[in-house]
């Protein structure tokens, strides 16, 4: 039998010979999934308001009207105003801002050091493999939130007090920004608490991904080992790593906001979410238009995230992929 | 003819929590230029430990205690990673069973077929996807240069499979190590994959080795035969020897086990008794006694050499056993009439 009989009479099975690749695949399967459509929206107009709140904003965040102290929604303050007479829009506008370098930095931290642990421990094995578990093992059996109460605390003094020593070793007045101090200990406990769901879902995926026909197929054919990690492994591991940022992203902004909402977290006068709804939560009785506002921004930005990382995970699910 | 692989006295054994699981115990054979040698034997005989150990491909529980693989002289056991890397694929091609997930399904099949020319050849990249649109009319997908652009989850098993043979030969390797590439085929396609490793073989020259539990396959496509068991090599002979005249009761035991369209219907397919022996415990007399229908006392206490057999109608034909066979007047047809 020629080549070209054994064509002829066999393969009728060729399949459909649609010209996409895998990501565009993904995309199509996400568009066509209503849920999450409707969170890229408020997701996207996050991000937005982040990059450019400031400028929209009709106020200044700290600036006091003290003519109009608590004062209703109105058309001047459309969201009202606080007990400092700051307007709520402008400081939920800005709270954004803290929400999103909450959520981008702390996630970019934990990821990088899940990143690194969880290849080491899935290439490496052995020693290294077990030290690292035992690692996320012991700080995942710490509540997270007794976690960052016990950082903010025993780090915070001795912080301030380093940033006072640099100013007056300096006199660079960046040192006077106390606010620094803040956001720094925010992003390490946030990065403390989410590393090792990054690492762990990391070292699974290269564990599972070492041993498929296809990495030994490359391997047969002479591939150098780091063209079979970049190529190979690191491509196929990518799916369900872009689902856990998408949730982690969600999770550190709501963790953050737990953390304010204790005192714990990004301290006055930022405006953080979390922040103004433990202040406005004293007198909403009397002034629930403090907690509305920034209470349905968490609510919407919250659900928007866990509805497009359900979408993320069903586009990239490569159990769903044909084959 | 010039022996091209020479394996000799390999052993493989893979480290378990109580101990040893012993896969190959003592492997010696020889391939050469242009030869085809089909491998064998029951699941978990130590087939395909047997052929990751040439081109040191196992997984890290496994290791090679002994022996020598030589590839026209330089021992594979003995060079370095960067040299072993260029052996891999540019001198020894491999296919594997499951061609469905053989393939990275991240990359498109030019990238992926390109690879080994540009990493082996020093193709460039353009030289590489020519090639690779070349190479895939070879092995019958045709419109190869479009194709080129697709996904594997864009080709059926089969498709997938001839994808792998033309990587697997891209490079022009000396021998090509086909490890039950037919497995997971359904029938129709089993036939055409062997019809175009032959038609490739005969094309370039390249030694075969054809790993698979097929007896059929082996008919049709092998000039030699070797049969193994728990990690031994119980039985090798030219094909038509084997087929004619096996001397191993154990490959007496294969053959009567293939199904036959002949005779009766209805009536049980008649199977080897017993199973094989724990690998991890593998006694140092005959492995197969406990099973075989001809065994004697000697079988109990001392493991047989891999010798030539008697009157051989091929100077090649060499079996490990204490029996003659074709002396002995069996009473069970296959069950092991000592255990």
């Amino acid at each position: 039998m020629t080549t070209q009989e054994i064509t002829a009479t066999g393969d009728i099975e060729i399949a459909e010979a649609s010209r996409t690749n895998l990501w565009r695949d993904a995309v199509a399967r996400l568009a066509a999934n209503r849920l999450a459509v409707v969170a890229i929206l408020p997701i996207v107009l996050l991000f937005f308001i982040a990059a450019f709140g400031p400028y929209l904003t009709p106020y200044d965040f700290l600036a006091q009207d003290f003519t109009a102290r608590l004062a209703s929604p109105s058309s001047e303050h459309w969201l009202g105003t606080d007990e400092l007479g700051r307007d709520v829009f402008s400081r939920i506008l800005y709270g954004a801002r803290t929400a999103v370098s909450v959520g981008l930095v702390s996630t970019a931290i934990s990821l990088i050091v899940g990143l690194v642990m969880g290849s080491l421990a899935g290439y490496l094995g052995g020693r290294v493999d077990m030290l690292v578990v035992w690692l996320t093992d012991m700080t995942r059996s710490m509540p997270a939130l007794l976690l960052a109460i016990v950082i903010n605390l025993t780090l915070k003094v001795p912080l301030e007090a380093w940033m006072e020593q640099m100013y007056l070793a300096s006199k660079n007045t960046f040192f006077r920004q106390t606010m620094w101090v803040d956001l720094v200990l925010v992003f390490g406990a946030l990065a403390l608490i989410q590393w090792p769901g990054y690492a762990r879902l990391i070292r699974g995926q290269i564990l599972s991904i070492r041993s498929r026909n296809y990495v030994l197929a490359a391997r047969a054919l002479g591939m150098p080992t780091g063209r079979i990690l970049t190529r190979y492994v690191i491509p196929n591991a990518m799916g369900p790593l872009i689902v856990a940022v998408s949730a982690g992203m969600g999770g550190a902004m709501v963790l953050e906001s737990a953390f304010s909402f204790l005192g714990v977290g990004v301290q006055l006068p930022i405006p953080s979410w979390g922040k103004m709804i433990s202040d406005g939560l004293r007198m909403w009785q009397t002034h629930p238009h403090l907690l509305v506002g920034p209470a349905v921004m968490m609510a919407v930005i919250t659900v928007s995230f866990a509805w497009l990382g359900d979408g993320l995970n069903d586009a990239l699910n490569p159990r769903q992929w044909g084959g | 003819m010039s022996v091209l692989l020479d394996v000799q006295e390999l052993q493989t054994r893979f480290q378990v929590r109580k101990g040893y699981v012993y896969a190959v115990n003592g492997v010696s054979f020889k391939l050469e230029e242009g030869e085809t040698l089909a491998v064998v034997g029951e699941s978990g005989c130590g087939k395909s430990v047997t052929m990751l150990s040439l081109v040191r491909l196992l997984p890290p529980a496994a290791s090679i205690e002994n022996g020598k693989v030589l590839l026209r002289g330089d021992d594979l056991l003995q060079i370095d990673q960067r040299q072993l890397r260029d052996v891999r694929g540019g001198q020894i091609g491999m296919i594997f069973q499951d061609p469905m997930t053989s393939l990275n399904p991240f990359i498109n099949i030019g990238t992926q077929m390109s690879e080994p020319l540009i990493y082996h050849r020093g193709m460039s990249k353009k030289e590489a996807l020519a090639r690779s649109a070349e190479l895939l009319e070879m092995v019958g997908i045709p419109d190869g240069e479009a194709r080129l652009r697709e996904y594997p989850h864009q080709f059926s098993g089969g498709m997938r499979q001839r994808v792998m043979i033309a990587m697997s030969m891209s490079c022009e390797p000396a021998v090509l190590i086909a490890d039950e590439p037919t497995t997971a085929l359904d029938v129709t396609i089993q036939a055409q994959i062997v019809e175009l490793v032959k038609e490739l073989r005969d094309r370039s020259g390249v030694a075969v080795i054809w790993i698979t539990h097929d007896l059929s396959v082996v008919a049709g496509i092998a000039d030699r035969v070797i049969v193994m068991y728990a990690g031994y090599i119980v039985e090798e002979a030219p094909v038509d020897a084997l087929f004619e005249d096996p001397r191993h009761p154990y490959t007496v035991g294969l053959m009567g086990a293939l199904p036959s369209l002949e005779g009766e219907t209805g009536t049980r397919l008649t199977t080897i008794g017993g199973s094989p022996p724990d690998l991890e415990d593998l006694p140092d007399f005959c492995p197969f006694h406990t099973r075989c229908p001809y065994s004697i006392d000697r079988c109990r206490t001392e493991n047989p050499m891999l010798e030539p057999v008697a009157d051989a109608s091929d100077r090649g034909h060499r079996a490990a056993c204490w029996v003659d066979i074709r002396e002995v007047e069996v009473q069970s047809n296959g069950a092991g009439a000592s255990s």
